[in-house]
């Protein structure tokens, strides 16, 4: 393959390399991002026994994408 | 020893906070679990072995305050622990932080089916009897020779109600710390939350505990949720348990760290700016401790072979574990422990659903946007209620996140349609993959797909996405 690489993080935990053929247009930093965000959330999550927002916080983003944060349902602190 | 401190458990939200010279914040207290990632050398069916981030625990290591292991994954309360040698990285977490002691839970997350081990994907409460305290020496013993330092465990929350077939809480871990002549990290959240839930009070529970035993407290904000006061770290020490603490904490003379406890996805939502003043509030309980010396003695590491599990314990785990995933355990009400009655069952069916869908959500962040804006959450909801039925879950990101891409790959010519959304699930689970498996795959794209991305990071569909063909290769790189 006809390759670049498509450099990502030089922290030696990255354990994958993503190539692309050399004449796309497209911004190759931006494609740094979509990957490390996958790539660098694949651990346990921490110590609690409470609700993890993660799903939800996408979920209010979607749905109303000018509110950051919003109370959960059925969650009252 | 000297007593190291106030402290925080480590994330990267938080680490401006260990950076910026506080003298309040004395102690880094790491879960090592969460930069680790879990890998298969030989494919999907072989044994994991579990990968730490080295250059991010070296930095860790460089930050000024003095440092604690609390790990997350692998409890000392059960009959099993998930597969591979989890023992290596947490004793190499222990010695590249120099760590002062290691602590785990008293819980346990995996059980066993007629097809194997399988896990709950949480921290679920042990079979608390004379046969518990006998497993949970045992495991804690075994830990510490492989561990080489001081070993502490978590006195959990359970949100079951108390039974009357059970130790209390308090001689339940009691006995457990003498047997195991080990440390004790009191962690009073948990123990407000199970007498605000109906258990044991707290100051029975201190009542029954060896308190020159306790060498860390954990402080923590909940929520009420269903009729349930959650251990969520999702907030502010509430001022009830401040009392608690400052009622307490004089009585332990071995106290060596006071640490606060908070989810990295509540941080905005608190703010830095309150965490410190939480630091400010647990260095005025700090000073109410009793000794400038303490002393924190090894646990009796053994080399005890396998320990022959009782039927009671692996029947309370099956049942537990699968009821809490929202199976039926199979052996009827009468063989179901009476848990099928426990009140407390729904709660954890709700708080493991949103463990789950945090995980895929976290790895397979675009789909899971392309999923919402497309179908609606009532939708996705269905679908992720729909998986969780169907397939075990697994505590490592990775691991969930593959098991979900799978199914919705076997699933997506029967659900609504969705714009790319075969194209971005095949390169988010490629990528997993690649993490996961060693695999390689190769990618075709029909468009720019940095603009799709741009628009779901907006979060909603593109409109027009510029046609561009190429292949992207995702391949491991060790």
């Amino acid at each position: 393959m006809n390759s670049i690489e498509h450099t990502q993080d030089p922290d030696p935990f990255r354990r994958v390399k993503v190539y692309v053929t050399r004449d796309i247009a497209f911004n190759l930093d931006k494609m740094n991002q979509v990957t490390k965000k996958v790539l660098d959330r694949l651990g346990c999550e921490g110590c609690h026994s409470g609700r993890m927002i993660d799903f939800h916080i996408i979920e209010d983003f979607v749905v109303n994408p000018k509110l950051e944060l919003q109370d959960l349902p059925g969650g009252r602190f | 020893m000297r007593p190291l401190g106030v402290g925080l458990v480590y994330f990267q939200e938080l680490d401006s906070l260990f950076r910026e010279g506080n003298p309040e914040l004395a102690v880094l207290e790491l879960e090592p679990e969460t930069l680790w990632e879990k890998f298969h050398p030989e494919g999907a069916g072989g044994e994991p072995v579990y990968l730490p981030n080295t250059e991010v625990i070296a930095r860790i290591a460089a930050l000024p305050q003095k440092k604690l292991v609390h790990s997350v994954g692998f409890p000392v309360g059960g009959a099993k622990c998930y597969g591979g040698d989890y023992v290596t990285p947490l004793a190499a977490a222990v010695r590249e932080l120099n760590a002062a002691w290691a602590s785990e839970h008293l819980s346990f997350n995996t059980f066993s089916t007629p097809s194997g081990l399988e896990q709950v994907g949480f921290l679920l409460p042990p079979r608390q009897t004379r046969e518990g305290v006998e497993l949970a020496v045992h495991n804690i013993r075994r830990l510490a020779l492989g561990m080489q330092a001081p070993i502490a465990f978590e006195t959990g929350v359970n949100y079951l109600k108390p039974r009357a077939d059970e130790l209390s809480d308090g001689a339940f871990f009691a006995g457990i710390a003498k047997g195991a002549n080990c440390g004790i990290l009191l962690d009073l959240h948990n123990l407000w939350a199970n007498e605000r839930n109906g258990r044991q009070p707290i100051e029975a529970v201190l009542d029954e505990l060896p308190l020159d035993r306790v060498w860390e407290v954990h402080l923590a904000g909940g929520m009420l949720l269903d009729g349930y006061y959650l251990d969520s770290h999702s907030g502010a020490i509430a001022p009830e348990l401040i009392d608690v603490a400052a009622r307490v904490i004089p009585r332990l003379q071995n106290l060596g760290a006071l640490i606060f406890e908070i989810q990295p996805g509540y941080v905005p939502r608190l703010g830095l700016a309150e965490v410190r003043r939480q630091l400010t509030l647990m260095n005025e309980l700090w000073r109410l401790r009793p000794n400038e010396r303490i002393i924190v003695s090894s646990a009796a590491a053994s080399s005890m072979g396998a320990k022959e599990i009782p039927d009671d314990i692996s029947q309370w785990e099956r049942t537990l574990g699968m009821l809490a995933l929202g199976h039926w355990p199979g052996d009827g009400a009468n063989g179901s422990c009476g848990l099928v009655e426990d009140p407390a069952i729904p709660i954890l069916q709700k708080l493991i659903g949103e463990f789950r869908s945090g995980r895929i959500s976290r790895a397979l962040h675009f789909t899971t946007t392309l999923m919402l804006a497309s179908w609606g959450s009532e939708r996705v909801h269905a679908f992720l209620n729909e998986y969780a039925s169907q397939r075990y879950p697994d505590i490592f990101t990775s691991g969930e996140a593959d098991r979900f891409a799978c199914y919705l790959s076997e699933h997506l010519d029967h659900l609504p349609p969705a714009p790319y959304l075969r194209d971005v699930l095949r390169f988010e689970h490629a990528l997993v993959r690649a993490a996961l498996y060693g695999e390689s795959a190769k990618v075709q794209w029909d468009i720019d797909l940095t603009e799709l991305f741009d628009a779901l990071e907006q979060g909603c569909l593109p409109a027009a996405v510029t046609p561009q063909k190429f292949t992207m290769e995702i391949a491991p790189d060790f």
